[in-house]
């Protein structure tokens, strides 16, 4: 089966990880912009990080056979900065319309301040303006009122909810999101969000529409391979394939694919994963080490 | 009659491009011109979703007629988004030297990959140009294969504009990285003795690490060969495979040197093929990637 994390900071992760999501049958990925654990004191952090998001990473990931997306936005936290978040407002336009860039996000709120509300609002009408679909991070304290808000203030925005995904819901949050027609993401995330059992449940009840399994994987306590993992508890608690593919692949296609820039053509035929032919003619190899190709038995003792 | 790069960029647009797209690019190129950076750093990023990015479909005689509106101009890889991108680039006003080095710079900042192939393709069409050789420089440090090939491969600018430090790590580089030296425009024009040495230690690194040497090497070294790089390609014309031997007769044979007589004596028939012209550096390019 394959599957999509569309929530996974792997700008924090190894290449290990890279080959163990693929090997578990991850294709495709979407990586939100985020924060980078401590406040960054320039626009220039903000620049550079951007840029490694629509290139480099994008570029890394495809030299292990994932096809890598992301989302832009200035992250709930930082908007605190109001110096800041202004000018990261004046580059974001440079960076909107990249060809992986699938959604405005991760936005919404942390403290449930009033520059995270101005910064959420600016956003929002800066994802109506290029046409993108939204992803919303909901805070971890105060959830259920901080969901509840970010929603009322997009509808008074008048973005459709069909065009946004609301993320990181829990048992208390998914039904009134699901009720206003909202995508609703969650995070298997160890100890905090959401695990995986909770999460068999959650679609036992409410059943698969509109419902998106992610990993949020960063530089936390985490797991890169938390979408395969809970697919397969899914099957493995009776919860029927189908609903497996929509939940942890069909309905993130869907979501994200309303930005034009999310095409299962582009990861369902890919280039084999043979280091030597390179992937659209680039390499991730340093002088003399040796490609890795899939089929060939390689005595691991040896470092050509 | 010939075209200024722009018209023949906006013919092979109107070409291809559908209505949609076309009208799409003239408006952006209008506000543009009129200073309009949030149109600029946008139109850059949507052109591929308005314009597509196909293959620009280019005759011989288009392509004679970009090398006669700029020479060294060989727009044979381009697409259509990147011809629009192009266009949108040319738009920007480029009166104030300083604005205008700092409008690019910023794209080049924030671009990505393909962005980036384009951007130091475009260099070779826009005003300013001298400014950007720390850029090119900076650019060949990459590990990306296809923006290091957009820099070194056909495109004059790097011939033009490079100091020699940076020209030898870009044709030093090309070889550690498995890209082409062939399609350097300027190869053999700047060929210098510091460059040859750089090549022969990294034949001799090669050699000693018994891993093939890139038969392309022998072009640039060989006018500057000394006496252990002349035994290296004694050993690897005696010996080595055929495509090797043909590059180091090709080499030796423009190289005309009476040791380079000797060795090519050894196999008089390679010889005489590389004499006659039946072998060429960009068959040997082609057959060795």
């Amino acid at each position: 089966m394959k599957f999509i994390d569309p929530h996974i900071h792997v700008t924090s992760r190894t290449t290990d990880d890279y080959e163990a999501m693929a090997a578990a049958g991850v294709a495709a990925i979407i990586e939100p912009a985020f924060w980078l654990g401590q406040p960054r004191t320039n626009v220039g952090s903000f620049q550079d990080y951007f840029s490694s998001l629509v290139g480099f990473e994008k570029f890394r990931a495809a030299q292990f056979g994932i096809r890598h997306y992301c989302t832009i936005g200035l992250n709930s936290k930082e908007a605190n900065n109001e110096a800041l978040a202004e000018q990261v407002m004046e580059i974001m336009p440079l960076f909107l319309a990249k060809e992986n860039v699938v959604a405005v996000g991760e936005i919404g709120f942390d403290d449930m301040t009033a520059l995270e509300e101005k910064y959420l609002r600016l956003q929002l009408e800066m994802a109506k303006e290029v046409n993108l679909p939204v992803l919303i991070h909901t805070p971890h304290r105060n959830k259920k009122q901080g969901t509840y808000r970010s929603m009322d203030i997009i509808e008074e925005h008048e973005i459709p909810p069909h065009l946004v995904v609301i993320d990181h819901n829990n048992e208390e949050t998914c039904e009134e999101v699901l009720r206003r027609g909202y995508w609703a993401a969650f995070t298997i995330y160890p100890k905090t969000k959401m695990g995986n059992e909770r999460m068999v449940e959650v679609v036992k009840k409410y059943g698969p529409e509109r419902i998106i399994v992610d990993s949020s994987a960063d530089w936390g306590v985490s797991d890169p391979l938390a979408v395969p993992k809970t697919g397969n508890l899914m099957l493995e608690r009776g919860i029927p394939q189908e609903h497996v593919e929509l939940t942890c692949y069909k309905n993130a296609l869907a979501a994200y694919g309303q930005s034009g820039q999310f095409e299962e053509s582009d990861w369902l035929d890919p280039e084999p994963i043979d280091q030597r032919t390179l992937f659209e003619g680039n390499s991730v190899l340093r002088g003399g080490q040796t490609p890795r190709v899939d089929d060939k038995q390689e005595d691991d003792r040896i470092i050509q | 009659m010939s075209y200024t790069p722009i018209q023949l960029l906006e013919n092979w647009i109107l070409r291809q491009a559908s209505d949609a797209g076309q009208e799409w690019l003239d408006a952006q190129r209008q506000a543009v011109a009129q200073g309009d950076m949030k149109a600029l750093y946008m139109g850059f990023g949507f052109a591929p979703r308005k314009v597509g990015k196909a293959d620009l479909q280019l005759t011989e005689r288009d392509l004679n007629d970009a090398a006669e509106a700029r020479e060294g101009w060989m727009p044979h890889t381009w697409t259509i988004d990147q011809a629009a991108r192009v266009l949108l680039l040319t738009s920007l006003p480029s009166e104030d030297d300083a604005a205008y080095f700092a409008t690019i710079e910023k794209l080049f900042q924030t671009a990505e990959i393909r962005e980036q192939i384009c951007l130091y393709q475009a260099l070779q069409l826009l005003p300013h140009q001298e400014l950007f050789d720390d850029r090119l420089a900076e650019g060949i440090r990459t590990n990306i294969k296809s923006v290091f090939e957009s820099i070194a491969h056909n495109n004059p600018l790097p011939m033009e504009l490079m100091q020699e430090p940076a020209w030898n790590q870009m044709v030093l580089k090309a070889l550690f990285i498995g890209a082409a030296l062939d399609p350097i425009e300027g190869l053999d024009r700047r060929v210098n003795p510091e460059l040859a040495r750089m090549l022969i230690d990294f034949a001799h690194e090669r050699r000693a690490a018994k891993r093939p040497i890139p038969v392309e090497l022998w072009r640039v070294a060989a006018p500057f060969a000394d006496e252990i790089a002349l035994e290296d390609m004694r050993a690897l014309y005696a010996s080595g495979e055929q495509l090797e031997q043909s590059a180091i007769a090709l080499a030796l044979v423009s190289s005309a040197s009476d040791e380079a007589d000797v060795i090519l004596k050894t196999h008089p028939e390679i010889a005489a093929r590389a004499e006659r012209g039946e072998i060429t550096w960009r068959a040997i390019a082609e057959e060795a990637y």
